[in-house]
C-alpha cells in the first residue's frame, strides 16, 4: 500500500510541469502516520492499543459521559475485538466501528497487539485512509477499569512530530475493589469467578503477565468483600460488582504494602501513577 | 583671522616707514597699533577617563545585536515540596539532559537525589548543541517564585531554540519537577511564554522515603536529611528509567488495617504533590 502510493505521488509530482495533475491525485494519497507510545508510570502495563482515524461520525468515549459497552470491554479487560475474545463479540470495538485495516467510511482502525511495559515506547506505522482526527485507548493493568485515552484530535496536515500527554480515564464501569482476579478465596456475587467484562476484580483477559506477581488477601478499596455498597452483609466471601459514574479522570490506585492483607491486593509503591500517564507521539509525513 | 591681522599688521607697518623716510624729523607720531597675539601655549596634562560610551549597534546589547536574551523564572506550585536550585538551559534541538523511559545520566542522578544542579548544567555544556545555562542557586519554598535569571544565545538560534528544565522536590527520594528539550523557538522581542512542568522520577533510588534517604527539611525534621541522605551511587529503584513519579506514599494509614502507607516514610499527608508542580515564566527581552 504504501509503496504503490509512494509510487503514485512519484508519477504525480513528475507530470505535474507538464499537465498539473497532482492537485487530484494529491488528495488521493493516504497519510502512513508514524505513532510512537510511551508508557509513563513506572508499575502499570498498557494492553493492545485501539488506534482510530475516523470522522465526527464516530467517537471511542466521552468525558462526562456513561462508557458504551466497547469501551467496557476495552477497560474491564482490554479486549478490542473477536479474535482476542470470542465472548465479546457483537458488543466490542470491532462490532461498533467494522473490520480492522479497513476503511469504514466513518473510521479505519488497527490493534496493535502486546503489551506496553512501564517506561517503554513501542512505534507503529497507521495508514489513516485521510480521516480527519485520530483516537487512541488501552487498558492500564491491573486495574479495574482504568484507561489511557486520546479523543479526537484533528490530525495536523503539515509535515513535523507532534506530541500529546495523556491522562488515565475510569471507565466508570467497575468498582475500583482492587482485588487480584487470580484469586479463589473471593468470587463476585453467586460464586462468578473475577476477572474481565462484567466481573469484580483487577486485571483480566489482557493480564496474564501481571496477576501472579500481585499480592493476595486484600479486603477491598472502593467495594469490599462481605459486604455491598449499602454496608449490608452478603456473602462472606463474595465482592459485588457495580458502576461509578460516567467517564472521569480516574482517582489513582490506592494500593496497599502488604502482600498478604491489607485493604488493596495493589502495591501503593509500585501501582500508582500521577497523570500524565503516557505520551503519543505522531510523525506526519512530508507528502 | 589670524591669517587677516597678519596681513593688516604688513601692511600698517610699511605706512609708517614711508612716513619717515619721506618727511623731516618732526615730533615723535602716535602710537603704533597693538601688536600681533601670541602663539597658543602647549597643551595641558590629560584630563581623567570620561564615562564609557554606549554600546555599537551591533554589540550584545545592541539593537541590531547577533544574541537573544531571555529571561527565566520558576514558581514552586506544590503544597509543601520546597524545591532545590534550578537548572536551566538553552540549547538546540538533538540534546537531552533527560528523556522518559532513559535511565538518567549521574548529572541528572546528581541532581534529583541530593539537590546540585551542578553537574547536569556542566553535561549540557559538553553538547554541541549547548547555548546556555544558568541557575537560581537557591532553595524555593511552596508557592515561591524564583529570581528571574538570563541567558543569552545567538539570534540565529531563535528559531529552532529548546529548554530544559529541572529541579528536585527535596522531600523526596529522587523527584524532580522538569521539562526536557521544550520548543520555545520564534518568541519575539517581548513576548513571554509559560510552561508547566511535570514531576518526575529519576529512577536511580527506591523510594523508601526515609530520613536517611533524602536531604530536605522532612528527613531532617525526623534526624536525618542533609547532604548525607543526598545522592548515593547505588541504582535501587523498581525501574532504572526516568518516568513520571507517582507521587509520595507517606507513612499515613500504614498502621491502620488497610496498610495503605509506608512504615518506612518520614513523610505525612502534606508532602504530597500532583502535576504539574511548577510553572515556568519565558520571557525573550531582546
Amino acid at each position: 500500500m504504501k509503496l504503490i502510493n509512494t509510487k503514485m505521488t512519484r508519477i504525480a509530482a513528475s507530470t505535474l510541469a507538464v499537465c498539473g495533475a497532482l492537485s487530484v491525485l494529491g488528495t488521493a494519497q493516504a497519510v502512513e502516520l508514524e505513532v510512537s507510545i510511551t508508557n509513563l508510570t513506572q508499575g502499570n502495563y498498557f494492553t493492545p492499543r485501539l488506534v482510530v482515524a475516523h470522522t465526527d461520525a464516530a467517537d471511542l468515549f466521552e468525558v462526562g459521559t456513561p462508557a458504551s459497552t466497547a469501551l467496557a470491554w476495552l477497560a474491564e479487560a482490554g479486549v478490542i475485538d473477536d479474535e482476542q475474545e470470542p465472548a465479546s463479540s457483537g458488543q466490542n470495538f470491532e462490532s461498533v466501528l467494522g473490520p480492522a485495516d479497513t476503511d469504514n467510511g466513518s473510521n479505519t482502525w488497527h490493534r496493535f497487539g502486546g503489551l506496553v511495559a512501564p517506561a517503554t515506547t513501542l512505534t507503529y506505522t497507521f495508514d489513516t485512509m485521510d480521516k480527519p482526527l485520530l483516537s487512541l485507548a488501552s487498558m492500564l493493568i491491573p486495574t479495574n477499569d482504568a484507561f489511557i485515552g486520546l479523543d479526537s484530535i484533528t490530525i495536523p496536515t503539515e509535515p513535523g512530530t507532534y506530541s500529546y500527554y495523556i491522562n488515565a480515564y475510569d471507565a466508570g464501569t467497575e468498582l475500583n475493589d482492587e482485588l487480584n482476579s487470580t484469586r479463589t478465596d473471593i468470587t463476585g456475587v453467586g460464586g462468578t469467578p473475577l476477572g474481565g467484562y462484567a466481573a469484580p476484580g483487577v486485571a483480566g483477559a489482557g493480564a496474564p503477565p501481571i496477576a501472579p506477581s500481585m499480592s493476595v488477601g486484600g479486603t477491598g478499596v472502593a467495594a469490599q468483600v462481605g459486604v455491598d455498597m449499602d454496608g449490608n452483609a452478603i456473602g462472606a466471601n463474595e465482592v459485588v460488582d457495580g458502576t461509578d459514574g460516567p467517564v472521569h479522570i480516574h482517582r489513582n490506585t490506592l494500593g496497599d504494602t502488604s502482600a498478604s492483607d491489607g485493604a488493596s491486593d495493589l502495591d501503593s509503591r509500585v501501582h500508582r501513577w500521577l497523570n500524565p500517564v503516557a505520551k503519543v507521539t505522531i510523525v506526519v509525513p512530508a507528502a | 583671522m589670524k591669517y587677516r591681522n597678519t596681513k593688516l599688521m604688513i601692511a600698517l607697518a610699511s605706512v609708517a616707514l614711508l612716513a619717515a623716510c619721506s618727511g623731516d624729523d618732526g615730533e615723535q607720531g602716535p602710537q603704533g597699533p597693538q601688536g600681533i597675539q601670541g602663539e597658543q601655549g602647549p597643551a595641558g596634562p590629560e584630563g581623567p577617563t570620561g564615562p564609557e560610551g554606549p554600546q555599537g549597534p551591533e554589540g550584545p546589547e545592541g539593537p541590531q545585536s547577533a544574541f537573544a536574551a531571555y529571561t527565566l523564572a520558576i514558581t514552586n506550585l506544590t503544597h509543601g515540596q520546597p524545591m532545590a536550585p534550578t537548572a536551566f538551559i538553552l540549547h538546540e534541538p538533538g540534546f537531552h539532559s533527560f528523556a522518559a523511559t532513559q535511565s538518567a545520566s549521574l548529572g541528572l542522578e546528581i541532581l534529583a537525589e541530593g539537590g546540585d544542579p551542578s553537574m547536569l548544567i556542566s553535561e549540557a555544556s559538553d553538547a554541541v548543541q549547548f547555548l546556555d545555562a544558568a541557575t537560581n542557586g537557591a532553595l524555593l519554598g511552596p508557592g515561591a517564585s524564583s529570581d528571574a535569571i538570563s541567558l543569552i544565545v545567538p539570534t540565529l538560534d531563535t528559531d529552532n531554540l529548546r529548554l530544559t528544565v529541572a529541579s528536585m522536590l527535596v522531600d523526596t527520594n529522587d523527584a524532580f519537577t522538569g521539562v526536557d528539550a521544550s520548543d520555545i523557538s520564534n518568541l519575539a522581542v517581548g513576548q513571554t511564554m509559560m510552561l508547566t512542568l511535570n514531576t518526575w522520577d529519576a529512577g536511580t533510588e527506591i523510594n523508601t522515603e526515609t530520613a536517611s534517604t533524602m536531604p530536605g527539611p522532612a528527613a531532617s525534621a525526623a534526624g536525618g536529611g542533609g547532604a548525607a541522605a543526598g545522592f548515593d551511587a547505588t541504582r535501587d529503584d523498581i525501574i532504572d528509567a526516568v518516568r513520571i513519579h507517582a507521587g509520595v506514599v507517606t507513612k499515613e494509614n500504614a498502621m491502620d488495617a488497610s496498610k495503605e502507607g509506608l512504615a518506612s516514610s518520614v513523610l505525612d499527608q502534606s508532602d504530597r504533590f500532583d502535576n504539574p508542580s511548577a510553572r515556568v515564566t519565558i520571557t525573550r527581552t531582546r
